[in-house]
C-alpha cells in the first residue's frame, strides 16, 4: 500500500459559462443563468429555477461555512446525465445545473437548476426531480462550519 | 498499481485521499474492500458507495485490472 500525499481540494477544469452543467468555485448569476437558457430556443414557455442557499442554522447551531467535496470526475458526469434524463423525461427544451465546490459562507447560493419547457408543468416537475435526484446520485458532501465545531451533513429530505 | 479515492467524510476518517495498491492478478474488489477495511475501520463503517473507473458497482465479485481507479463513498448530501 502506497500512501499518497493528502491534499485539500482536487482541481477541475476551467468551467465556462457556456457549459449548461458545471461545477465551480465561484458564485453564480440566476439572471445570466436564465438568460442563456432563455436564448436557447424561442419555444420556450415556461421557465422554473431551484436555489439551494447556506443555511446559517442547522441542527440547532450556528453555521458560519459549509464546505462542498466532490468527486468531481464523476460529479460532473452524473451531471450531464441528469439533465440529459431530465430533457428526455420531461420533454424540456433545455436545463442548466450549476454546483458550487469549496467553501461558501452563509447565505451564500450553492445550488442552481433552470429548466425550460414550452409550458410551466414540465418545468416546474423537472426542476423538482432534478434537485431530488441531484441529492441522492451525484458524488458531493458538505461539512457545515461552526464555532462548535466543523461536522459532514447527514442527507434528509 | 491501483489508485484508491476517498472524499468528505471517508476522507476525513481515513486521513488520506489517495492511495495506491499494489495490482495482483484475479484480483476483485472484494480482496480491496477486506484490506482497507481493515486498515481503517470507523471509515468503512459510513462507505455505502463504490465505484470503479467513475461506475458505481455493488458487484464485490468484480475483477479488478492494473491501472483501475477505486472510489469509496459515504452517502452523498450535495445540493
Amino acid at each position: 500500500m502506497t500512501v499518497m500525499k493528502s491534499y485539500l481540494w482536487q482541481s477541475f477544469p476551467g468551467a465556462k459559462m457556456s457549459d449548461a452543467v458545471r461545477l465551480q468555485v465561484d458564485d453564480f448569476s440566476v439572471d445570466q443563468e436564465m438568460t442563456a437558457l432563455r436564448a436557447t430556443s424561442l419555444r420556450i414557455g415556461g421557465i422554473a429555477s431551484f436555489t439551494g442557499c447556506a443555511r446559517d442554522f442547522s441542527e440547532g447551531r450556528n453555521v458560519m461555512k459549509i464546505s462542498f467535496d466532490a468527486y468531481g470526475k464523476m460529479a460532473l458526469a452524473e451531471l450531464n446525465r441528469l439533465r440529459t434524463e431530465a430533457i428526455e423525461k420531461f420533454q424540456l427544451i433545455d436545463a442548466r445545473i450549476v454546483h458550487r465546490v469549496g467553501t461558501v459562507l452563509a447565505g451564500d447560493q450553492i445550488v442552481l437548476i433552470v429548466t425550460g419547457s414550452e409550458h410551466r408543468v414540465a418545468a416546474l416537475d423537472a426542476c423538482h426531480w432534478l434537485i431530488d435526484e441531484l441529492k441522492a446520485r451525484v458524488p458531493i458532501w458538505k461539512k457545515e462550519i461552526t464555532p462548535e465545531g466543523d461536522s459532514w451533513v447527514t442527507p434528509h429530505p | 498499481m491501483m489508485k484508491i479515492l476517498f472524499f468528505g467524510p471517508v476522507a476525513e476518517r481515513v486521513g488520506l485521499r489517495e492511495m495506491q495498491l499494489d495490482h495482483r492478478s484475479g484480483m476483485v474488489l472484494q480482496d480491496v474492500v477486506a484490506q482497507l477495511k481493515a486498515a481503517y475501520p470507523a471509515a468503512f463503517e459510513i462507505v455505502c458507495f463504490t465505484a470503479v473507473n467513475e461506475t458505481q458497482t455493488r458487484d464485490m465479485q468484480q475483477l479488478l485490472n492494473d491501472g483501475d481507479e477505486i472510489v469509496f463513498m459515504a452517502k452523498f448530501s450535495g445540493g
